[in-house]
């Protein structure tokens, strides 16, 4: 049906697709596997006619594509439900249904034709919403079901989910699968990007796995894999804990941050959590755990009602970044580095300079040499690839970027430092080099706070992982990096948590 | 980091030709947007020149220019202050005219010297900025609605100020040394035989307030983390920069460079009156656009602000020469944005096709 | 296996209507519309008071309803003040240097209004450069348009037909009102019920979705923009034939009622939204408190003053609902 071979899709500094080779059959659910960083999301988006490839060709039916925009896609029959919700807020479902064909009588909407066809789409899903209601009155999970009818609408024969479920609590999670299986047997072909094996276990047909850009599986039976060959063929290698520089914590120090019975406005509940100077505290959860709110909760951005926190065994009140920043060495690596970051439109040296300005200027002037000398040190010792000294922040690689945005608070010389999910969307071999940097950031005596969704990244790093959800820590567990017996009782404090929820 | 897969070293400059990978190439001399500016202001003055000689006249038109120039660039200064920010000062005019009228006030009632009398409109101005800068930065409104509001309110407020405070719409009298600002030049002032060039005294105000506001942006670390508040506020936030203070302090500079401006006009026309500042709000927006600066924050330039305003000012002034009528000359400095604008987007995207950093 | 699914559940239409910032607005122009009455002894319900204050309250719906239009998609619009004017010179001009009937002059004056209005919007689309500043140079140009037609002279004795049309009421209220009732109704059908409309939302509320549902955005912006100029010549149809007399100086004052009334309305700066109702009770609001100027004697400036305070308070209440509403919603 539809077929993608060996595409190449390059940006500047790296190299996103490298061959990779998709087979689509109809009456099938296909499953896109790999790492972060590893090109599904570059694949679809070529697929989708967002990027243009730059090698490979893409066939339906023998005949070759080219897509010169998303519009060409929809037109061929592709139809993709993206992570974020891309429906129209204040319009019904219906309206967003047929947004692309609104029906009408010389000019004027035609509300029953508008139903009717809603009513259509909805049906062949067995969903049963009111065609009037407006979109934005419904939940995650309603705006994808709805996002799944407009394909429909549109005469999809091939339907792209991207990580469908990371937003959705497991009953609305079984409702889609449900929902995908009933596709299926209607003769659509369904391509699941994800990185839940579990999901894909349960749903798939035939499975795909990206490496590096390229297609180390293609279109093969999933029955034929274990979970464990999986991952080996995700990785890439023998999945064996990587050798990381030793690190010995000493037991006996005063913890650099503490929480003791910590809830804030947004509803944590008696959070304890301790780090120590030296090591690595990880913080695993799902979606909605509540882990980044507690780290911004932590920098004063949002209320603490109960508990104490201490800072090297003093109490502290943090109002504001400013003042964790400057009173208590506190530095939080967001999650999200283009939004919140960095400052995509600046030079990379402001971008690292912008947390030690306070400290270099002299009668608040900053001398350009100054700034240089300190940008220039961070730049070497993290091995930023910079093209000039002047590039702005918004021109380099993933990987570069989040350098970046750790330089400035290697620069502010925090000793404690917080990283919120810190090797998303970067190529695995940048991952590794990451993994070191953390690794021997610690062992230099920093208090590292790891908040991570990348179960063996935690397994690799951590001393000793705390897992949290639903805003409340429901366990910790000292870390062995032995990968299959953490990554079990991780999973098991996280069922049993999810149990204990639904039964309360 | 070993590892048995074969990898490409993905940070290098991969072999197929990504243009920003390799290190740009120093942008031409048309690509950069000053040197146009520069280019179209020395063809209009030739081109003033030859159809009007007196545009050349020292006393005709050379120092009456320099203290309009110095007025508007002061005014677009204000607007640059806000437009670090992303945000938008509506109410420039009449935070110049509030400020004048307390200049007026102060030297009606107290019978202050000039400089003080400068010092606390300035200081007025600062708080009526100060006061837009705190409600947006509290409340979240878009700085277009609020300064907007604040200058409808304004407008009541400074024709009410002057009714009651002066016998109409002026104060009669003037403090010492208002006078010189208006007539004289440095050409008045002489040390022996040796007298100063023909530049008004109003000129010297403008230069400061340019060269601080430059020095504020390029190396003050509050000029910077203002910018980086424009670039990104919610980065900004986190990297711990106060940007409710930052957003605040912006906009009270904008207020109190907005009162210099309304004082060097009234210095200009003789008289601190409740119109002042009726015609700002278009050219304070002229400079700096015209000069570079884009309405969504994070990078400003000063340099071109002063070329902008005094390319505006060349272009009334030239019109004025040729016996446009005044109120027809709004109608061309309205092409003329829209030209150089589009002109400037034309040269941006020829400079994005070339791979060439504009 | 069917999913039934049923969304937070819906309050009773009743209780819906009551939340709107529309409801809010009616009980208080009710409210003060009653004051009024009350203060001035049951004055302003006679047939000319009342009479006057509806027809002065007609421009200000139509030009409220020309920016929201704009604001629809994300614009502004700086130039719908000067526009009238200038339609209201232009169709002046047309009646009394060229002799053209009243109806022809005032077809004109309309297709004026559309004609700069699409221009506006295709040198937003054009030169990519922001509106606010594009609508900035095209006010300026239109500015010395409007002096250019007549200079500082003022029309006037034009169209014995028109003037009367200007003064005529019916069932005591003035026709140039209920002329713009009819204006603001066809723009709200416009918006809830036909195509071009719904496009124009879709673009303004989520310009990427539309996108990916076949709008084109720059159409959107340039249907905004054209029908925002077409409202300002209606906007100046309604002054010639009202005040009887034009000169350069109409649709000065008409900049920052034109963004007060559909602020105050309850439209969003962002876009993707309009409140037709919002719009004419806020501008009915703001003629309220003209007239109770007068009827007291206030000084005008004070008036200002509170309009300025109004604004920014209902801006505020605004970004308030809406913090609310986020923090509610799932």
């Amino acid at each position: 049906m539809l077929t993608a071979e060996n595409l190449i899709k390059t940006f500047p500094g790296v190299r996103a697709l490298d061959g990779a080779t998709l087979r689509l059959a109809p009456g099938t659910v296909h499953a896109l596997l790999g790492e972060n960083g590893a090109g599904k999301s570059t694949l679809v988006k070529v697929l989708t006619g967002v990027y243009r490839p730059d090698g490979g060709r893409i066939e339906w039916d023998g005949a070759e594509l080219h897509l010169a925009g998303p519009l060409d896609a929809q037109r061929a029959g592709i139809g993709v439900v993206h992570q974020e919700r891309n429906l129209i807020p204040a319009f019904s479902v219906a309206e967003n249904i047929s947004l692309h064909h609104l029906p009408h009588h010389g000019g004027l909407l035609d509300r029953a034709r508008l139903r009717a066809e809603a009513r259509r789409c909805l049906d062949l899903l067995h969903v049963d919403l009111d065609p009037d209601t407006r979109v934005a009155d419904l939940s995650v999970a309603q705006g994808q079901l709805v996002e799944i009818a407009k394909a429909l609408s549109l005469d999809s024969k091939v339907l792209l989910l991207d990580e469908p479920t990371a937003s959705l609590t497991g009953d609305e999670a079984e409702r889609l699968y449900a929902i995908v299986r009933r596709l299926r047997d209607a003769g659509q072909a369904v391509v699941l990007v994800s990185h839940k094996l579990e999901e894909v276990f349960a749903v798939a047909d035939t499975v795909t796995v990206l490496r590096d850009g390229h297609s180390v599986a293609e279109a093969r039976p999933l029955a034929e894999f274990t979970h464990s060959q999986i991952v080996d063929l995700m990785v890439g290698r023998a999945y064996a804990s990587v050798a990381l520089t030793e690190r010995t914590v000493d037991a006996t120090a005063t913890p650099a941050l503490r929480l003791d019975a910590i809830s804030t406005a947004l509803g944590h509940r008696d959070v304890s959590l301790s780090v120590r100077p030296g090591e690595i505290l990880g913080l695993y959860g799902l979606i909605g755990a509540g882990r980044s709110e507690l780290a911004k909760a932590l920098l004063g951005l949002e209320r603490i009602t109960a508990g104490t926190l201490e800072v090297h065994g003093e109490p502290a009140r943090i109002r504001n970044v400013g003042e964790a920043l400057r009173r208590y060495r506190i530095g939080y690596v967001t999650e999200n580095r283009k939004e919140e970051g960095l400052f995509l439109e600046q030079p990379v040296a402001r971008n690292i300079a912008v947390t030690v300005w306070r400290r270099l200027a002299r009668a608040g002037l900053v001398s350009d040499r100054a700034e240089r000398a300190v940008v220039q040190t961070y730049v070497e010792r993290l091995g930023i690839r910079l093209a000039s000294s002047r590039q702005l922040a918004g021109q380099l690689s993933g990987g570069n970027q989040q350098k970046v945005s750790l330089a400035k608070w290697l620069a502010a010389e925090c000793d404690i430092l917080i990283l919120d999910e810190p090797t998303v969307g970067i190529d695995v071999r940048t991952k590794a080099a990451f993994h070191e940097l953390i690794a021997a950031l610690a062992s230099d005596g920093l208090a590292l706070l790891l908040i991570s969704s990348d179960l063996p990244e935690m397994v690799a790093l951590a001393d000793r992982v705390a897992v949290m959800s639903e805003l409340r820590v429901v366990g910790e567990l000292a870390n062995d990096h032995d990968y299959p017996r953490m990554s079990q009782a991780i999973i098991r404090l996280i069922h049993l948590a999810e149990e204990t929820e639904s039964a309360a | 980091m070993s590892n048995d897969t074969a990898r490409r070293d993905v940070d290098a400059a991969p072999p197929t030709p990504a243009p920003a990978a390799r290190k740009p190439a120093r942008a031409p001399l048309w690509a950069n947007p000053r040197v146009g500016l520069v280019v179209l202001l020395i063809a209009l003055v030739t081109l003033f020149s030859i159809l009007r000689p007196a545009f050349l006249n020292t006393q005709l038109t050379l120092v009456p220019i320099q203290s309009d120039i110095s007025v508007y660039l002061v005014v677009g200064l204000a607007q640059l202050m806000v437009l670090s920010l992303g945000h938008m000062n509506m109410a420039v005019g009449r935070m110049a005219a509030t400020s004048a009228f307390a200049m007026g006030l102060a030297y009606d009632r107290l019978h202050t010297p000039l400089i003080v009398s400068l010092l606390l409109g300035l200081a007025v101005g600062a708080l009526l900025g100060a006061l837009a800068g705190l409600i947006i930065s509290r409340t979240g409104v878009n700085s277009f609605v609020v300064t907007l509001a604040l200058d409808f309110a304004l407008v009541g407020l400074v024709t009410i100020l002057y009714t009651q405070f002066t016998d109409g719409v002026a104060f009669a009298d003037l403090p010492p040394g208002m006078d010189a600002l208006r007539f004289d030049t440095f050409a008045d002032y002489c040390m022996g035989n040796l007298c100063g060039p023909e530049i008004p005294l109003v000129v010297p105000f403008a230069l400061v307030a340019a060269l601080a506001v430059g020095c504020l942006f390029r190396y003050s670390r509050l000029g910077r983390e203002i910018l980086m508040t424009g670039s990104n506020v919610r980065a900004a936030e986190l990297s711990g920069i106060p940007t409710r203070d930052r957003i605040v302090q912006a906009h009270a500079l904008s207020g109190l460079v907005a009162g210099l401006a309304g004082f060097l006009l009234a210095a200009n026309n003789g008289a601190f009156s409740a119109s002042l500042g009726d015609q700002f709000l278009l050219p304070s927006f002229l400079a700096p656009v015209l000069g570079g600066t884009l309405l969504a924050g994070g990078a400003v330039s000063v340099l071109g602000t002063v070329l902008g305003a005094t390319l505006t000012q060349v272009i009334y002034k030239g019109l004025n020469l040729l016996q446009f009528p005044l109120d027809q000359l709004q109608l061309y400095i309205g092409l003329v944005l829209l030209a150089a604008l589009s002109l400037d987007r034309a040269r941006h995207v020829i400079a994005e096709r070339r791979g060439v950093r504009a | 296996m069917t999913a039934v699914l049923t969304p937070t559940p819906a309050p009773s239409a009743g209780r819906r209507l009551t939340r709107t910032p529309e409801f809010t607005l009616a009980v208080i122009a009710a409210a003060g519309f009653v004051a009024l009455a009350i203060a001035t002894g049951g004055n302003l319900l006679s047939a000319g008071t009342l009479g006057a204050f509806f027809r002065f309250l007609a421009v200000p719906i139509v030009i409220g309803l020309s920016q929201m239009v704009v604001l629809a998609v994300g614009q502004m619009n700086l130039s719908v003040g000067a526009l009238t004017g200038f339609c209201a010179m232009a169709s002046a001009w047309l009646m009394l240097e060229a002799g053209w009937p009243a109806p022809l002059a005032v077809l004109a004056a309309l297709l004026l209004g559309l004609v700069v209005g699409l221009v506006n919007g295709a040198l937003v689309v054009l030169t990519r450069i922001n509106g606010f500043i594009v609508t900035l140079a095209t006010m300026t140009i239109i500015q010395g348009l409007r002096y250019g037609v007549n200079g500082p002279d003022t029309f006037q004795g034009y169209s014995a037909g028109l003037r009367a049309f200007g003064r005529a009421s019916v069932l005591g209220l003035p026709v140039v009102f209920l002329a713009a009732l009819a204006v603001a109704v066809l723009v709200g059908l416009f918006f809830a019920r036909t195509v071009p409309g719904r496009k124009l939302l879709a673009s303004g509320g989520s310009p990427f979705a539309a996108r990916l549902s076949g709008i084109s955005n720059d159409r959107s912006l340039i249907v905004a923009h054209g029908l925002s100029g077409l409202l300002a010549g209606v906007a100046a149809v309604l002054t010639v034939a009202a005040s009887g007399s034009v000169n350069a100086s109409i649709g000065d004052d008409l900049l920052l009622p034109s963004f007060a009334a559909p602020i105050i309305g309850g439209v969003a700066l962002v876009g993707g939204a309009v409140s037709v109702t919002g719009t004419c009770l806020a501008a009915f609001l703001v003629r309220l408190v003209d007239v109770m100027q007068a009827q007291f004697g206030i000084n005008p400036r004070w008036i200002d003053l509170i309009i300025g305070a109004v604004v920014l308070g209902a801006v505020l209440l605004g970004t308030v609902r809406q913090k609310l509403l986020r923090r509610g919603s799932p």
